[in-house]
């Protein structure tokens, strides 16, 4: 790893922590927020190398691998920091800047599940789980991924048949709405 | 008869877990002598000694053994409880119990005999203690400071306000050491020179401090209260007294070119100078090997423009005995290179990072002087070797300091922090520029200092990297420092214009003679050893000798000051009282034995041993015997062991005394 004033993208680290608005610098990497992360094991830059790797500028390291998606957002590394680094909000950002870079992660399926799941929630003000599943399955190319679980969740009740629209979609279309004005205006990440 | 107490410590479990204490009391309440053995649980405790003073008034005890732990540790606190009671101290012995005997055994029934016997010794060995008178010697109310840095200095000026007269002896030219040299200091940014300098000033002013520059110890005599110590003020060829500091001769001196070691070599000075401007006293010296005068016999310019006529090319160097109480040393640090050391050097050099042959690699005093408005730049950073401003600098801690290979294990203490600092300084001056820090620990333990290295990352961007450097080689004009992150386990290279390390922090080169003079104890590295590491950390081993700042160990400016005026503080205690009570532990000669050898007068190490003339009622001399001063003998029995006669005897460890103590056994 070459490091220069070239090589360390400070801009980037800048944004980050404009959109999390915590300190990246401030962290001196003690350790604790891997130490508690439930999901440190799945990742292969566990959570403080993540922070570390921000510092030095190398952003595409992080961006390149899956542990922002791992990460489950339970908040238990911002909770337990002792430098009070906003750890869970520099993750949220991490991955608003990989969404928003179209995705630069290898999980991008991670990126289209959670477009299916917003664009759900705007037409039936809810979550209609088998129509999820199944365009997932479809735009993702895996059609018979997680099938045989489908028969399964229908008995037990978890997965309804047939969707059932919320009452207030006037509402839900509002905060839809106001929250694209507010991102074309830069208000809103 | 004697009528013998004994008193044996538990001393918490330290013995009893070993001996049984118990059966040490019944054995030795035994004894011939004997007349109360008894044990208890913390003997030096209150109530211990109370135990004991209460059981010589109604025992009506002639002598005490206290059978407990090292005499070092509290001979002093039982002969002080003896001595309250109403007995001479001198009659309390202690046997060591505890280091000599429960420490070092497991069995515990062996080792309840060898306490028996430890014990019985002594009780033999104290029946033929004498009634000794303390002896007083009268205090020399005047210090010796060596070394005029800021712990020199703090030191002497507290010493001198509290109204006694200070002598203070520096090596260099001029006063100010190090500290002189800093630009601004941790934690504060406070400017060096601005709150150094008025405090030069001070010194030089002050009406009872006497000030030598250029000059050296060159022999000490004597002990605590009376000291005479020779001070050799070398040859500075400008009379002090003449010399106005106009600075005429600097001007016109021909040679211009030498290095100025204060500019740790960037700078240049000619051969009569003052080593910076601020300098105190302001008189300039002749540098003998560089001038054109001293080496051909041609020039005398200086002494041609001096109006004063202040320079004197025939002067020698002066020799001064000085008499003082006591002595403060303060002789400061060096800094460790990376330079390749001599073949069976304990210090090796750094290969690795190119044995100081990089020029644009340099330490962190060097750097100092770079970052220094009165430095050779004028407090511009700029390259060595181009006198480019660097771009990219990387910063190394850790060189030489806790680096066993090297042959230094110890931290440099004051490395992290002046590092912090160093990178603030850079980002100051050199706002396009990036500083890197590779570390190994970051310590930073002090008042407002750890949150002086964290500003320097979170606001002032300097980018620290945890992982030593391997290796550093130039490569262009670029040096390559190749390093690793061990957070992230990544090897990093950085492409550096400036490399600037942090080397260790030193004793001052021929501290080790220095200490063979004063006669103080030093450690392997050469720095000097206080008495105790906790509780008398600023006094020497060695009565009347105190210790401040860097030459003990590496210590930053608030802790040198303040250990300057704790030494300052204990001279004070010392000049309170007219006279000194000192041990009566000397060896006293049988003058009809003494043949006047004097092989004790030739071993003697404190110089104790005078000759004395006998003479009979009309005054014809019969004989020369030796006598010992018994102000001056420090009771190290040398001259008892030497004796080829058995004429001079230690008090307290007289051949009888011990030949009972073996005869006990």
């Amino acid at each position: 790893m070459l490091l220069s004033s070239e090589t360390m993208d400070v801009s980037f680290v800048r944004k980050v922590e404009a959109l999390s608005g915590t300190s990246v610098r401030r962290c001196f990497q003690c350790g604790k927020c891997s130490a508690g992360c439930p999901m440190a094991t799945f990742m292969e830059h566990p959570p403080n190398r993540v922070v570390r790797l921000l510092q030095l500028g190398q952003w595409q390291r992080i961006l390149a691998g899956r542990s922002i998606w791992y990460c489950a957002s339970c908040e238990t590394c911002s909770t337990r920091c002792p430098n009070k680094v906003h750890l869970s909000s520099i993750m949220d950002a991490l991955r608003k800047l990989s969404w928003d870079d179209e995705g630069p992660s290898k999980e991008s399926y991670v990126q289209l599940a959670n477009k299916l799941f917003l664009q759900n929630i705007r037409t039936y003000g809810r979550q209609y789980e088998l129509r999820l599943a199944a365009v997932f399955n479809v735009k993702s190319g895996q059609f018979l991924k997680d099938l045989m679980l489908g028969p399964k969740l229908i008995t037990k009740g978890k997965l309804k048949m047939f969707h059932k629209k919320n009452k207030n979609m006037t509402e839900i279309e509002k905060i839809f709405s106001r929250i694209d004005e507010m991102r074309k205006n830069g208000e809103a990440l | 008869m004697s009528r013998i107490g004994v008193f044996i410590c538990h001393c918490g479990e330290n013995i009893s877990r070993t001996v049984d204490v118990e059966r040490v009391a019944a054995e030795v309440g035994k004894l011939p002598g004997v007349a109360f053995a008894t044990d208890y649980k913390y003997m030096c405790s209150d109530p211990g000694q109370g135990l004991l003073k209460k059981a010589i008034r109604e025992e009506r005890l002639s002598h005490v053994v206290v059978a407990a732990c090292s005499p070092r540790m509290h001979e002093k606190t039982f002969r002080k409880a003896v001595e309250s009671a109403g007995l001479n101290p001198f009659l309390c012995e202690m046997a060591n119990i505890r280091e000599h005997c429960s420490w070092v055994h497991q069995d515990r029934k062996e080792a309840t005999v060898k306490a028996i016997e430890l014990v019985g010794m002594m009780v033999e060995r104290v029946k033929k203690n004498r009634v000794l008178p303390t002896i007083t010697v009268p205090v020399t109310k005047r210090a010796l400071v060596i070394g005029g840095g800021i712990a020199g200095i703090q030191a002497a000026l507290d010493i001198a306000d509290a109204g006694y007269e200070v002598i203070l002896v520096e090596r260099e030219p001029s006063i100010g050491g190090h500290m002189a040299q800093l630009s601004e200091t941790f934690p504060t940014l406070d400017c060096s020179q601005c709150i150094m300098t008025p405090k030069m000033v001070d010194v030089a002013n002050h009406p009872r401090i006497r000030l030598y520059t250029y000059a050296e110890i060159e022999r000490v005599e004597g002990y605590i209260g009376n000291f005479q110590v020779t001070v050799r003020r070398k040859a500075r060829s400008v009379i002090e007294e003449k010399c106005t500091g106009c600075g005429v001769c600097m001007e016109k001196c021909p040679v211009k070119k030498i290095p100025n070691k204060f500019d740790q070599n960037l700078g240049m000075r000619p051969a009569i100078y003052v080593p910076f401007p601020q300098a105190v006293p302001n008189t300039p010296v002749i540098d003998r090997e560089n001038c054109i005068k001293f080496k051909t016999g041609k020039c005398g310019v200086c002494r041609k423009v001096c109006g004063p006529g202040a320079v004197d090319y025939e002067q020698e160097d002066r020799l001064i005995v000085e008499p003082v109480g006591a002595i403060v040393v303060a002789t400061g640090f060096d800094l460790y290179s990376i330079e390749e050391k001599p073949k069976g050097s304990p210090i090796k050099g750094y290969g690795e990072f190119g044995h100081g042959r990089i020029p644009d690699v340099i330490d962190g005093m060097t750097f100092e002087r770079l970052a220094s408005a009165s430095g050779p730049t004028g407090g511009k950073i700029l390259r060595p070797s181009d006198g480019r401003e660097p771009k990219q600098i990387v910063f190394i801690q850790c060189v030489g300091s806790r680096a066993r290979e090297k042959g230094i294990s110890y931290c440099s203490k004051i490395c992290c922090m002046y590092t912090a600092k160093h990178t603030m300084l850079y980002h100051h001056k050199v706002h396009d520029g990036q500083a890197y820090v590779f570390f190994m620990d970051a310590r930073t333990p002090g008042k407002n200092y750890d949150e002086f290295w964290r500003r320097s990352i979170e606001e002032e961007e300097a980018v620290y990297i945890r992982g030593m450097v391997s290796r550093l080689y130039q490569k262009g004009d670029k040096i390559v420092v190749m390093g690793s992150d061990i957070a992230v386990g990544v090897q990093v290279e950085i492409e550096a214009d400036m490399v600037v390390l942090a080397t260790a922090v030193q004793p001052q080169k021929g501290a080790d003679a220095l200490a063979q003079k004063l006669g103080i104890s030093y450690d392997k590295y050469n720095f000097y050893s206080e008495a105790h590491a906790k509780l008398r950390p600023v006094e020497c081993a060695t009565a009347g000798i105190y210790l401040a700042g860097a030459c003990q160990g590496p210590k930053d400016i608030p802790d040198t000051v303040s250990q300057a005026s704790a030494a300052a503080a204990k001279v004070i205690i010392l000049f309170a009282r007219d006279q000194l009570e000192r041990e009566p532990i000397v060896a006293r000669v049988r003058e009809a034995g003494c043949v006047g050898c004097f092989y004790c007068k030739k071993v003697c190490p404190y110089g104790a041993v005078e000759e004395k003339e006998i003479r009979d009622r009309q005054g014809n001399l019969v004989k020369v015997v030796a006598y010992v001063n018994p102000g001056v003998c420090g009771g190290c029995g040398t001259c008892q062991a030497t004796c080829p006669s058995k004429s001079v005897e230690l008090d307290g460890y007289t051949d009888e005394q011990i030949v009972a103590m073996i005869e006990a056994l």
